[in-house]
């Protein structure tokens, strides 16, 4: 568990550079530097006086698993959620006024964040989760158009790999 | 006298009360409550609020009289694909992970691009669509939920549902008032759930999922 800096938070009150053992908290970004940063050590979280650094872990559990007959019943969802989107996302180009292409702006926003929050819940809620390492280890190896970016995918993989 | 309860944002309206500072005066039933009056938290409209009676206990099918889904679960389409990568790359973004969060746009962006288009709907054609969603997908997808117990996709269709009446509420509003609706005023979108919102300010927290109106973006107009 290593800490980060919630820079929204952060009110410049620099007890965190006061109790801070390796100096890690003292650095030109305002980001903590995980490397010099005391796994757990957590002196700079329980010391700051606007509650703006917490523990980030290296590790998380597995993740909860989804009844097949839940998934299906998100799926219904998020398939009219996505269709829904790209049809406010037509009309954000094609309605002849402004406040109609604004309305439909806001919708394929709201369709898509819908949309997003249904996935999340069938399975793919965390990045490091065993469903992501497959989704990308298959789509790496089905998707034969050049444009797919395969990098990204492939250093995603090792990069979230636990 | 009776209370009628905003099912989105939970506003209760008392007859006893009334709403005075919308002119409605302290006495006032429900049925003389103007047909435009909308919910002074979340603008849901009159016809969506429901009395306010202790609901019969709904008796939750047995998880196993649920027809178990044998068949695989279809495979998930490009535009599902580009809004599961965007969320992996907030899911990347909240953890700090700066790099990984990137890498997600990327694949989100080249999912995006292969997005084929579709036949063209009109306003009204989308309000049928959320409506014929509210009338069967989510009580369906709730019922599945809650007989499995899995209360994060009960949490993630509540929301959705609630938010998918707002839509509908404002595109029928839209139906009617057409762009005065937007005349003066600005459209808002809770970044977390979704939530729509006309006004001049947006609410403090928002009625659906409650994260702080620094979570509420506002949808800026075109310049002119």
């Amino acid at each position: 568990m290593y800490a980060v800096r919630n820079i929204r938070l952060c009110t410049k009150d620099c007890l965190c550079l006061y109790v801070c053992p390796t100096g890690a908290t003292d650095t030109e970004t305002g980001q903590i530097d995980r490397n010099k940063c005391i796994s757990g050590c957590r002196v700079c979280v329980d010391t700051c006086p606007s509650h703006a650094i917490s523990l980030v872990p290296e590790r998380y559990p597995p993740q909860q698993e989804k009844k097949a007959s839940v998934l299906a019943v998100m799926r219904a969802l998020s398939a009219s959620k996505v269709k829904q989107e790209q049809l406010f996302a037509q009309l954000e180009q094609t309605a002849p006024s402004e406040p109609a292409r604004r309305l439909a702006s806001a919708m394929r926003r709201s369709s898509r964040l819908m949309a997003e929050d249904v996935l999340r819940e069938s399975g793919y809620m965390l990045p490091q989760s065993e469903n992501v390492q497959t989704l990308l280890r298959n789509e790496l190896e089905s998707v034969k158009d050049e444009a797919y970016p395969k990098d990204a995918a492939k250093r995603l993989m090792e990069l979230l790999k636990q | 006298m009776a209370k009628y309860v905003c099912p989105i944002c939970g506003y209760t309206y008392d007859e006893a009360l009334g709403r005075p500072e919308d002119g409605i005066a302290p006495g006032t039933i429900w049925q003389d409550v103007p047909e435009d009056w909308v919910c002074p938290l979340c603008g849901a409209s009159k016809s969506v609020f429901e009395g306010q009676a202790t609901p019969e206990p709904k008796a939750v099918p047995a998880a196993s009289t649920m027809q178990a889904q044998e068949e695989p679960l279809r495979e998930l389409s490009v535009g599902e694909l580009a809004a599961l990568c965007t969320n992996l790359a907030k899911g990347c973004e909240k953890q700090y992970r700066a790099q990984e969060a990137e890498l997600f746009s990327q694949l989100a962006a080249y999912y995006e691009s292969r997005i084929p288009m579709s036949e063209p709907k009109d306003f009204s054609q989308l309000l049928a669509l959320i409506e014929q969603e509210l009338k069967s997908d989510y009580p369906a997808a709730k019922d599945t939920a809650a007989a499995n117990q899995d209360r994060g996709s009960l949490r993630a269709l509540t929301w959705g549902e609630k938010v998918s009446r707002i839509l509908v509420s404002l595109l029928g509003k839209f139906e009617k008032q057409g762009d005065a609706m937007l005349d003066g005023t600005n459209v808002y979108v809770c970044d977390i759930c979704g939530f729509v919102y006309i006004g001049n300010e947006p609410p403090e927290i928002c009625p659906v999922c409650k994260v702080p109106s620094l979570k509420i973006s506002m949808i800026a107009k075109e310049a002119v």
